[in-house]
C-alpha cells in the first residue's frame, strides 16, 4: 500500500474533482490518497464521486476552510 | 470560551444548519420558493449579472467616463436606473444581499478563509473565465439565474434555448479547462 498526495489549495471547481480522478486511474489497488483542498464545493463533489465509485472515504477538517479527503482505492 | 466553540462545532443542529451543505433537494425547493416570492412582490424575476453592468457604468463614471452613447444603456429604462443612482437599484442591492449572505454563512459555518494565490495559472484562470462570463452574460441578455433559471420557471421557451447553448458551451469550455489548465 502507498500513500499519495495531492495539493488542490487554491483550486476552484472543477479543478479538484478533475485533478483526483487523474490522480486515482494511475494508482493500484489499496492505495490511498489524501487530497488538500480549500474549496467548499469540492468538499461535496470529490467525495460524492468516490463513492459512487465504491472507493472508501473520510473528511477531515484541518482548519476553517480547509479539509483533506482521504480516499482508499478499494477496487 | 474554547471549549464552547469545540462543542458547537459537534452539534448536530449546527452541523445540519450551519455547517454542512444544504442538500441539492432542499437547495432547489428553497430556490423556487424565494424565486416565486421574488416574482409575486416586485413582479419581476430573479436575475444577478444585469446589475454589474450598471456597477462598471457607476464605476466609469466615477473615474470621468460617460457611458450614455454606449448602444446597451441607450434603453429608457436602463438610464433611468443610471440616473437614479446605486441606492435605488434593488437589483444591486439583492446583488450585495447575496454576498452578505454568502459571507455570512460561510463565517457561521467557520469555513472563512483568504485563500493564497499559488500560481500565476489561477490568477489567469480566475480573470479569463470572470471576463469571459460576464461578458457572455450580456450578450445573452442574462446569466444561468436571469437567463436560465427565471426563464425557465416562468415557462419561457427562451429558458430551454438558453440551456441547449449553456450545455455546448459547458462542453467546449470543460474541453478548454483540461487541455490548458490542468
Amino acid at each position: 500500500m502507498q500513500e499519495h498526495e495531492l495539493d488542490c489549495m487554491g483550486e476552484a471547481c472543477p479543478v479538484p474533482l478533475i485533478k483526483t480522478q487523474k490522480k486515482m486511474e494511475g494508482m493500484a489497488v489499496g492505495d490511498v490518497l489524501i487530497v488538500h483542498i480549500d474549496h467548499s464545493c469540492a468538499v461535496k463533489n470529490v467525495p460524492e464521486w468516490a463513492r459512487t465509485q465504491g472507493y472508501n472515504v473520510e473528511i477531515d477538517d484541518v482548519d476553517d476552510g480547509e479539509w483533506d479527503i482521504v480516499i482508499e482505492k478499494t477496487k | 470560551m474554547n471549549n464552547f466553540f469545540k462543542n458547537l462545532a459537534k452539534n448536530e443542529f449546527y452541523k445540519k444548519l450551519l455547517s454542512e451543505p444544504l442538500t441539492y433537494v432542499a437547495g432547489a425547493v428553497l430556490l423556487s420558493l424565494f424565486q416565486i416570492a421574488h416574482f409575486a412582490i416586485f413582479k419581476s424575476g430573479w436575475g444577478v449579472t444585469g446589475a454589474f453592468a450598471n456597477w462598471g457604468a457607476w464605476l466609469f463614471q466615477l473615474v470621468g467616463g460617460d457611458v450614455s452613447d454606449w448602444g446597451y444603456f441607450a434603453s429608457a429604462s436602463r438610464q433611468k436606473t443610471l440616473e437614479g443612482g446605486f441606492l435605488n437599484d434593488g437589483g444591486s442591492i439583492r446583488n450585495l444581499g447575496i454576498m452578505f449572505g454568502a459571507l455570512l454563512s460561510t463565517l457561521l459555518a467557520s469555513q472563512f478563509k483568504l485563500k493564497q494565490i499559488k500560481a500565476l495559472r489561477q490568477v489567469v484562470a480566475a480573470i479569463l473565465g470572470g471576463l469571459m462570463m460576464g461578458y457572455g452574460a450580456r450578450l445573452a441578455n442574462g446569466c444561468n439565474i436571469g437567463a436560465l433559471f427565471t426563464a425557465l420557471g416562468s415557462w419561457s421557451l427562451s429558458g430551454w434555448v438558453f440551456a441547449a447553448f449553456m450545455l455546448v458551451g459547458a462542453y467546449i469550455g470543460s474541453k478548454l479547462l483540461t487541455k490548458f489548465f490542468m
